[in-house]
């Protein structure tokens, strides 16, 4: 048995589409699964949405408390990268691309997804032009997932 | 000059390569010259040079300190109270676990150390930089430098402050004159020694840049509530001296002198030679020479109206 976490565009779901952002998704969606069967899903909000720094901590600290053990993201950040680390989780990159999150975890589960260990963007990357939070880079440029 | 506390002059700028250092440096030089005992104090701590213009050594390296939290997991009871509070979301709980501090994150409140009910948070260190101190020809000159890869630089700035503050305290008459150098920007590096200067020089240049930079330097003086004139430097260039001074005029900013483009400045920076030191050998009737002897003569009269 395994519970994966998908960061979450709108309030969760299997038909909720992927978020590609981790720390400032709207909510996260708990998958959990056993022998490749979804078993149970649930959704929890994320309060670090729009915190001011260290979003990616927090939002590690709620995959930590929902008892995932393998992360679906998108974008992440070097602080969300080492907090999911410290938590020696399973880390997954979703293609670049919109889709729902029943079609993610189905990827997943066929065994088309990557695991990656690392960051692959800057601090507070799709954030815009944050007022005094130095390094915000707007995601702009048809680079996004979402539309 | 007879004071009870040293008259602080802090020289910035806003925009970067102005001159602020050569400014500063060569200030300094002109107050010694007279017998004024005076301490040159780089805040530039991303990147310290002005020793470079005095020919001198970087010595007497000291640490700077940042705190650091440690969580002893013998006595961590794991109640996350540490993690809740961090306003930084520094320090990464997942229940059940023990925390663990995110450094990049922490902005070293020590807020977690304070609260922690069982005791388990010490209080550690890391080097966020280091304090130089050093005298070159007769002038005393205290530097700050960032560690590389660290990101909390006012930390640094502030270290200095501090030893400027108990210097003003302990020995205030070690030193009559003290000159702050800034970093540019209006950062809060630069507003720290700003806010503890009694005058301040913001050193422009006549371009479209140095002008906006300028401004924008202003801005922040004005909120701090300081006494401010400007030095225009390489005033001569392309001829838009005249022009730059009178638009400057035109926003009410006061000027202090200004120094026009001079081969020997550029030599004496290359060579690490202030030319305003006594025996540097520059020309006493080169435009540089005499644009310094000028800012000089205006700033101490400038003095006089503020002091006692």
């Amino acid at each position: 048995m395994s519970i994966i976490a998908v960061p979450s565009m709108g309030n969760g779901g299997l038909n909720d589409q992927i978020s590609p952002r981790f720390g400032r998704c709207a909510s996260f969606t708990f998958v959990e699964v056993e022998n490749n069967d979804i078993k149970a899903v649930k959704t929890v909000p994320n309060p670090a949405a729009n915190a001011m720094g260290g979003a990616g901590v927090q939002a590690a600290q709620i995959i930590g408390n929902n008892g995932a053990n393998i992360v679906i993201v998108g974008f992440l950040g070097p602080n969300a990268a080492n907090g999911l680390n410290a938590l020696n989780l399973e880390l997954v990159q979703a293609p670049n691309e919109t889709m729902t999150i029943k079609d993610v975890i189905n990827l997943y589960l066929e065994g088309k997804l990557q695991k990656i260990t690392n960051s692959n963007v800057a601090s507070h990357y799709g954030m815009g032009g944050g007022r005094g939070m130095g390094g915000g880079r707007g995601m702009g440029g048809g680079r996004g997932m979402g539309r | 000059m007879n004071h009870i506390k040293p008259n602080v002059i802090c020289i910035t700028g806003g925009k970067g390569g102005t001159g602020k250092t050569l400014c500063a440096v060569n200030l300094a030089v002109m107050f010694k010259n007279e017998g004024n005992k005076v301490l040159l104090i780089d805040g530039d701590v991303e990147n310290p040079n002005t020793y470079l213009l005095l020919n001198g050594k970087l010595e007497n390296k000291k640490e700077v300190p940042f705190f650091k939290p440690k969580i002893i997991e013998k006595k961590c009871s794991k109640c996350g109270l540490c993690s809740q509070n961090c306003l930084s979301n520094a320090l990464l709980h997942v229940k059940d676990t023990f925390p663990i501090p995110m450094l990049t994150l922490c902005s070293g409140c020590q807020l977690c150390y304070k609260i922690c009910p069982e005791n388990a948070i010490e209080a550690d260190s890391k080097t966020m930089g280091w304090i130089y101190s050093t005298t070159v020809n007769g002038l005393s000159l205290l530097l700050g430098e960032l560690k590389p890869s660290e990101a909390r630089s006012a930390a640094i700035v502030e270290a200095l402050l501090e030893k400027l503050k108990t210097i003003i305290e302990k020995e205030p008459s070690k030193f009559d004159i003290i000159i702050l150098d800034t970093a540019p920007g209006a950062h809060c590096d630069v507003e720290l020694l700003i806010a503890d200067a009694d005058i301040v020089i913001p050193i422009t240049e006549p371009t479209k840049f140095g002008k906006l930079d300028l401004i924008r330097i202003m801005e922040l003086i004005k909120l701090l509530g300081k006494e401010t004139r400007v030095i225009v430097n390489r005033s001569s260039l392309l001829g838009f001296r005249e022009q730059f001074l009178n638009e400057l005029e035109h926003e009410n900013i006061e000027i202090l002198g200004d120094i026009p483009l001079d081969s020997d400045i550029v030599e004496s920076y290359c060579q690490g030679t202030p030319i305003m030191e006594k025996n540097s050998g520059f020309n006493r009737e080169g435009a540089g020479y005499i644009g310094f002897t000028q800012i000089y003569e205006n700033l101490k009269k400038w003095l006089k109206t503020i002091k006692q």
